[in-house]
């Protein structure tokens, strides 16, 4: 306890952080697209980028694997071209850099668990059946859809036309440079090699054009369906996914029935016509406020709660998930269409945490969090180390909160002594 | 013996733990994984139970 030393990777942004204003014209310019992991998945981003808006420090960085210049080896630069900072560095290299502390507070989190695994539920598979934090990104304000409740299946289906829009430019383009060329219409061509012709010209340009035409049907059925289709209303929300289940983890998520709950809510908010089925064995409401907001939620916010664990989610040929449960209530078996399923999924320990345990010199506990002593909740096993949030278990945000400060105040007293007056006055 | 504290993770718990260290004057180092500190509470839309922003 007392002497630290710990060696930190300080990874390379790419980008210098003292001059770079955060204006992001970089991204602006940058051509290459990423996968958002922000936004959960849901939705594109540059490969230089601010993790999110409001992100500090506010600078950006270069994604090295998806940049064309760093991860693929091509000539690009665009981004330094642009910086009137210059800020862009190419050259910048990871560094090692030593701290000495005198105590440490683990606060590594949790990560999200994976439901793909749980064949049963269709994620992955299913479009329209999503997780709990991914429908949290299609709420919000500042998310891909803007708060817009747009089924992913929906969001395909426009990533689609725009896709086969610019296929149809580039096809026709060419279709046309054809028929002015040789001062015929494809038509002709169409008629001219059905009845024979055999010119390998004209067939390429028949074929080409029949594919256009093709394709062009393809898309005006697209639109037809995108017309159609509205955003979501009726939403199933399915607790403890990979919790209080053997087969992955034991343990209660704890905080996921308050945020579908949550979810629900706003969703209603967002547009009063969304009716929620919330399944759940039973709801845990059990922080201050909680039970109130849960009666809320099913009062004003078109909430149903329906007892029971589902056994399976199908989809029909509209992409709707169908989803089977037992209803305790009538002791039946039924089936009901939703536009979308949300998965509360479980808290589980971040992917790290079995090294960053072997690093610090901590035992895990047998769900493979932090180990701490019922009397001594933010104490690990090593002492000079704390640990709060979910790191040790899983919590929600105000939990998380009040064990910060507790290991906050457990670490100055393990670095500038106990507070020796208060106690002796108590 | 030093008297820096090393706060590694730099979500909600990390964030009030750091800030706390560093109003009783102590030097706070911090360490996060991505290239912005919020962790997942920063993609959060709203909190319960009162439906406040999370950011």
């Amino acid at each position: 306890m007392g002497n630290f030393k710990i060696s930190v990777r300080r990874k390379a942004r790419y980008v210098n952080e003292d001059l770079c204003t955060g204006c992001g014209s970089c991204a602006e310019k940058c051509p290459t697209m990423a996968v958002d992991v922000f936004n959960a998945g849901i939705g594109k981003r540059k490969a230089i980028y601010k993790h999110f808006a409001q992100g500090i420090p506010s600078v950006f960085t270069i994604d090295a694997p998806n940049c064309r210049q760093l991860g693929q080896g091509k000539k690009c630069g665009v981004c330094a071209k642009t910086c009137q900072a210059n800020a862009i560095d190419f050259e910048q290299k990871d560094r090692m850099v030593e701290i000495e502390a005198g105590a440490i507070v683990i606060a590594s989190g949790y990560d999200v668990f994976d439901p793909s695994v749980i064949p049963e539920y269709g994620y992955g598979r299913i479009e329209n059946v999503v997780t709990a934090l991914e429908f949290e990104r299609l709420l919000s304000a500042s998310g891909p859809t803007g708060g817009h409740l747009d089924r992913p299946s929906e969001l395909a289906l426009e990533e689609e036309i725009a896709g086969s829009e610019k296929d149809v430019r580039k096809m026709s383009g060419r279709v046309k440079q054809l028929e002015e060329k040789q001062g015929k219409t494809s038509a002709l061509v169409i008629e001219e090699v059905k009845a024979g012709a055999s010119d390998p010209a004209l067939v390429e340009w028949a074929k080409q054009a029949e594919s256009l035409a093709g394709l062009e049907a393809r898309l005006a059925a697209m639109h037809h369906k995108k017309a159609a289709s509205t955003t979501a209303k009726k939403l199933a929300f399915i607790q403890c996914v990979g919790s209080r289940d053997f087969r992955f983890n034991k343990f209660c998520s704890s905080y996921c029935c308050m945020h579908s709950v949550k979810e629900a809510m706003i969703a209603n908010e967002h547009d009063r016509d969304v009716h929620s089925s919330i399944f759940c064995m039973d709801l845990r409401a059990v922080g201050r406020g909680f039970e109130e907001y849960k009666l809320r939620g099913g009062l004003q916010a078109n909430i149903e709660y329906v007892r029971g664990r589902v056994a399976e989610i199908t989809e029909d040929e509209a992409k709707n998930p169908i989803v089977w449960f037992e209803s305790t209530v009538d002791r039946q078996v039924k089936s009901q269409v939703f536009d979308m399923v949300v998965l509360a999924s479980a808290c589980v320990p971040s992917a790290g945490t079995a090294v960053l345990a072997e690093l610090a010199g901590v035992e895990l506990n047998s769900n493979g969090f932090v180990k701490t002593d019922s009397l001594q909740p933010l104490a690990t096993t090593r002492p000079g180390i704390f640990v709060c949030g979910c790191a040790q278990g899983p919590m929600d945000i105000p939990e998380s909160v009040a064990q910060a400060s507790s290991a906050a105040a457990c670490a100055a007293e393990a670095v500038i002594g106990s507070p020796t007056v208060l106690r002796a006055t108590a | 013996m030093n008297k820096d504290v090393l706060v590694i993770g730099g979500g909600i718990a990390g964030i009030q733990s750091a800030l706390d260290l560093a109003e009783m004057g102590i030097q706070v180092h911090m360490i996060e994984r991505l290239p912005s500190i919020g962790g997942k509470m920063a993609q959060l839309d709203k909190t319960f139970p009162t439906n406040d922003c999370a950011i």
